[in-house]
């Protein structure tokens, strides 16, 4: 590990979280605009600061609010920073915390908000997806990032031998967190197996509760230097490591990606995630895995080391297992993308956050390791370790 | 008489009611008879000839997974269309589970184009000389797909594209029932295909598999490709897959 990696080592931290209420898909009154600030009010009024103190912004995924116009609504003093985090759809969720990270880190910024705002009111149909299908997909009737999900996973299972029963533990966990989580979608829905199992094909081998379905909703976090979050009001969870990217032969490339069946956190990505915090996989405490369908999310946590490769996933990919507060992986604790809501993977970001306070709607005992994944099998991926104090 | 060997009377009779009632635009009981859960995706699966005026049940009998298989023909003001519905009985009702038109064709896009920056433009004029054509490297003789407007490489500039044999094997694949554009629908269920170009340096090219619906598909299986002309010639070809 170099001084520059120990040098971002709990220098940031989360100390304001918002998400405003998960509406259906077209049903929000609210321009993704209001909603973008509906979510930054709640994450400055949670975080006990002023709105106009926010000094810089952050966002991903081609968010249809610049930082600049929700600094011109918010009114703020002087905006610092600025940034988008290109390509990769929900890729970019945990990569805009650590530019946001990275912008404090180097004193570019003192206050940067990190926000995504979806309403399809303005943003249209699809709009997770918005620029990623181009001619050599959809030419030839791959027209939804599910498609190219589901080509993957069949190739997870059918090649790798991972088995179906990873992915609907994964979904069975989500579904039983969200039931903990009043502002969760699916909460007082739970899924029966049989359901889950006789759910139309979306795209083989995905089901219907295999897919995460779009929200009209917004998330904000508020993001601060270490010194200055612990004058604050919340108990700061601290950036202890982060990456983004992609790999060699990954990004962009039409399905000829050479590790096809990972997520995209390719080894490089991995150790330096794990070197940067000082911590192995093993010690993880929680995960929030970003479940665009539930096979790029086993494969995540495959990639990151936190289950076995092939047949063995099935060992630690068990739902007992995955559950809180007693699973040895507990994970998308408020339900996540699929359960909870999707704002391309900002709740999580949020639910990561609640674990290091004691907040959580499904609360793993004194969590101070809590893992962001973003974005699996999308073109660029992202992932943030937060931590408690304690781990400092 | 059940002039439908091995289906119950009663279903046979709720087929016929329903060809009827498509026919007839009658929506409220055509939606009755579709499985609550997948209404959506039933809807835009089958595409019905314009003008649709009558219906005559062709086949009726029992299929795979316990369900059972009609073939309706419907017929509009200038063509006509054939669906195949599968029936499943729930809580003593029976209901419309898939639907498709027959036969099975692959969907026609009009995505199927260059790119916006033309990096793309010579493989997509090489099939409308019936060749497929795959970016290649001369310098390093490195293959590349998806196009660059560099050699990857070698940082080249100069890149050629050579024709290449359409023939490969299944990297992975998948059968798509949910209609994600108004362009899949009479065509859904089908299949895409990625496959692995040995002659390209196992660079892997998608496509539609032709006749998806029915067939055992598996990873490593070879298959052959084949060109299809656009109907509107202003469109361009794409390249479709054929099992080997």
């Amino acid at each position: 590990m170099t001084t520059r990696d120990r040098a971002f080592r709990g220098s940031t931290a989360v100390v304001g979280i918002a998400n405003t209420p998960f509406h259906k898909r077209g049903s929000a009154t609210q321009s993704s605009a209001q909603l973008t600030l509906e979510a930054i009010l709640a994450a400055a009024a949670d975080a006990g600061i002023d709105a106009h103190d926010i000094d810089g912004f952050s966002s991903y995924a081609n968010d249809d609010n610049e930082g600049l116009a929700i600094g011109a609504a918010l009114g703020v003093h002087e905006i610092r920073w600025s940034s988008m985090v290109w390509g990769g759809g929900g890729g970019g969720v945990a990569a805009a915390v650590n530019a946001a990270s990275a912008a404090v880190a180097t004193g570019q910024a003192d206050m940067v908000c990190v926000y995504r705002g979806i309403s399809e009111a303005d943003a249209g149909r699809q709009s997770y997806s918005k620029g990623h299908m181009g001619p050599l997909l959809a030419g030839h009737g791959m027209f939804a990032p599910a498609q190219v999900c589901a080509m993957r996973t069949q190739r997870l299972i059918e090649v790798d031998g991972v088995p179906a029963s990873a992915l609907e533990a994964l979904v069975a966990a989500a579904y039983h967190h969200a039931q903990n989580n009043p502002d969760a979608v699916a909460y007082g829905k739970p899924l029966d197996p049989e359901v889950y199992a006789d759910s139309r094909m979306i795209s083989e081998p995905l089901r219907l509760y295999d897919c995460s379905r779009e929200n009209d909703a917004a998330g904000a976090v508020i993001v601060t230097t270490a010194e200055r979050a612990r004058e604050l009001r919340q108990k700061p969870a601290y950036v202890l490591s982060a990456v983004q990217g992609g790999g060699p032969e990954w990004t962009e490339s039409v399905e000829n990606e050479t590790a096809y069946t990972s997520a995209g956190f390719h080894p490089a990505m991995v150790r330096r995630l794990w070197e940067g915090a000082g911590v192995k996989p093993g010690e993880v405490d929680v995960v929030q895995v970003y479940e665009n369908f539930s096979g790029p999310a086993v494969a995540s946590l495959i990639d990151l080391g936190l289950v076995p490769p092939g047949p063995d996933a099935a060992r630690v990919m068990r739902f007992e297992n995955l559950i809180a507060p007693s699973g040895s992986l507990p994970l998308n604790t408020a339900g996540g993308n699929i359960a909870e809501g999707f704002v391309h993977g900002f709740g999580l970001i949020v639910e990561a956050v609640r674990q290091i306070r004691g907040s959580s709607p499904n609360q793993v005992p004194d969590a101070a390791l809590s893992l962001l994944l973003g974005g699996p099998m999308a073109p660029l991926v992202s992932a943030t370790l937060f931590g408690a104090d304690s781990v400092l | 008489m059940n002039e439908f060997p091995g289906v119950p009377q009663d279903l046979a009779e709720v087929v016929e009611r329903h060809g009827q009632a498509t026919a007839a635009g009658d929506n409220a009981t055509v939606l009755a008879d579709f499985r609550a859960d997948r209404v959506g995706q039933l809807l835009a699966s089958a595409r019905p000839p314009a003008g649709m005026h009558s219906a005559k049940l062709l086949s009726l009998e029992p299929g795979s997974d316990g369900l059972y298989e009609a073939h309706i023909r419907y017929t509009g003001t200038e063509t006509e269309a054939v669906f195949r519905s599968r029936w499943i009985e729930l809580d003593g009702t029976w209901y419309v589970t898939q639907v498709r038109n027959v036969p099975d064709t692959p969907p026609q896009t009009s995505a199927a184009h260059p790119s916006d920056d033309g990096v793309d433009a010579p493989h997509w004029e090489g099939l409308r000389r019936g060749e497929l054509r795959i970016q290649h490297c001369p310098r390093c003789d490195r293959w590349t797909w998806s196009p660059r407007p560099i050699c990857p490489g070698c940082h080249s500039p100069e890149l050629d594209w050579p024709v290449v044999e359409p023939s490969g094997r299944i990297f992975s694949w998948t059968r798509t029932w949910q209609p994600f554009s108004p362009e899949a629908t009479g065509h859904l269920p089908y299949v895409v295909v990625n496959v692995e170009l040995p002659a390209a340096g196992n660079r892997r090219i998608l496509g539609v598999l032709q006749d998806g619906d029915g067939a055992d598909v598996r990873i490593g299986a070879e298959v052959k490709g084949e060109i299809e002309q656009p109907t509107d010639p202003a469109n361009y070809p794409v390249l479709r897959w054929r099992l080997a």
